[in-house]
């Protein structure tokens, strides 16, 4: 899958300034870089919520989107599994896989921080799609669920043979699930490769820096 | 007739509330501004403009809606609907662009999404219709100019307590006006125990 070049800027502040990319079908890629590097910024355009200075981003089939904040909404945890048309077993047995299902008629309004994550991936993960772009899923989880959460990316990754977009501020995450790895600095490119490669010998100075400051 | 001129504004103002809070354009902040304005419209500005518009050299004088009770809701109406559009307005420009986002990226269409937002303003919705009940109860300006206050047919409980003052029937008036406070604290209360289940 091909990107063109991506830039945005905000009155005259610029915080996004890619190159032309392209993705790996069926790969997961992990963005990975410091806060206000861009990396909500690249997946709001992916998900064609924002747009970018040249103009909407060519969406190729169905796109999926976890929103950083992804919002619960005020109706049972079970109706929000149901919001895009599946039926009751089949969200019964998602919230079962998800650890939920203990929770499937209360108010999602009333969830955890946690729990409201869970409930996201879930709901996000009903659907098939053929790219699917999750901004920090996991950053609210505790270590459990952040696991169980990762299993089960890459089963649903293994059955639908989707491409992932992959935002992250865990590289232990990156290195688990990830076969390429975008890192990002101040809105650029700073490095893209292959997950294990990148992770273990970074060629740019700023990786290097970054990796090194989150091995401490 | 309070109830009336609250239910007609209400299905009116909601639907605007909801999509002007939802909207994200250019010109939001005028509308907005503009709708501000209009909730502090004096009544009595509002009875002037009807009272212009229904008189015998207004140009509606053929609808014959001068002293009745139609005016009045017509006159009423106008006043409430920015107060329950700008209520509702409020909530919704809060919460709009998370649930837009959240709504987009699951691939569900405007209208769910729109749908949405009304859901999520369950509570406002409520406060913004006892709001509006309660300024229609309580408004004298409007109702007096556009009804006339004509006994037994346009003469409803602000107007009756302007009369009785004027005519010196303190006691009356002032009975009416505890009446007119009990109905208030009853839809308050009513707000505070629907905020309280909602909360739950
Ligand atoms: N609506 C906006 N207006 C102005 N600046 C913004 C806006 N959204 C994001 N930014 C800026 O863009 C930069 C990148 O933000 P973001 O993509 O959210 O970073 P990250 O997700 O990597 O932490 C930040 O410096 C942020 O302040
Ligand atoms: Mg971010």
């Amino acid at each position: 899958m091909k990107l063109p070049p991506i830039t945005k800027t905000y009155g005259s502040r610029g915080v996004l300034d890619l190159p032309a990319l392209e993705l790996e079908d069926g790969v997961i890629h992990a963005v990975i870089g410091a806060n206000g590097s861009g990396k909500s910024t690249l997946a709001r355009i992916l998900a064609g919520v924002l747009v970018p200075d040249g103009g909407a981003v060519p969406r190729t089939g169905r796109v999926g989107y976890m929103p950083q904040r992804s919002y619960p909404f005020r109706m049972s945890v079970l109706r929000n599994l149901r919001l895009t048309g599946a039926g009751r077993d089949r969200a019964m047995a998602q919230l079962e896989a998800f650890g939920l299902a203990g929770l499937a008629r209360q108010n999602a309004k009333g969830l955890s921080g946690g729990e409201a994550a869970r409930l996201a991936l879930a709901r996000l993960l009903m659907e098939e799609y053929s790219l699917l772009i999750l901004d920090e899923p996991t950053a609210a989880m505790d270590v459990a669920a952040t696991l169980l959460a990762e299993e089960l990316l890459l089963q649903y990754q293994a059955r639908t043979g989707c491409t992932v977009i992959l935002v992250t501020h865990s590289l232990t995450q990156a290195r688990r699930l990830a076969g390429q790895v975008l890192f990002l600095r101040d809105g650029h490119l700073a490095e893209r490769g292959e997950a294990g490669e990148l992770l273990r010998h970074p060629r740019c100075a700023e990786t290097r820096a970054f990796l090194d400051f989150y091995a401490l | 007739m309070a109830l009336a001129s609250s239910v007609i504004a209400l299905a009116a103002g909601v639907p605007l509330g909801v999509l002007l809070g939802s909207y994200s354009g250019r010109s939001k902040r005028a509308l907005v501004v503009i709708n501000r304005t209009l909730m502090g419209l004096p009544p009595v500005v509002v009875g002037l403009v009807c009272y212009m518009l229904f008189s015998g050299v207004g140009p509606l004088r053929h609808l014959r809606l001068l002293y009745t009770v139609t005016g009045m809701v017509i006159a009423q109406v106008i006043l409430l609907i920015p107060l329950i559009t700008g209520s509702l307005e409020a909530h919704v420009s809060t919460v709009a662009p998370d649930i837009r986002e959240t709504a987009l990226g699951l691939g569900l269409s405007r209208t769910r999404i729109l749908l949405l937002l009304l859901n999520e303003s369950q509570y406002q919705l409520v406060s913004a219709y006892l709001l509006g009940l309660g300024r229609a109860f309580a408004e004298v300006g409007a109702v007096s100019m556009v009804g006339g206050a004509i006994a037994y047919k346009t003469n409803v409980m602000t107007t009756a307590i302007m009369n009785y003052t004027n005519m010196g029937a303190f006691t009356t008036a002032l009975a009416l006006g505890i009446i007119l406070l009990a109905i208030s604290l009853v839809l308050n209360a009513g707000v505070a125990l629907l905020h309280w289940r909602l909360e739950r």
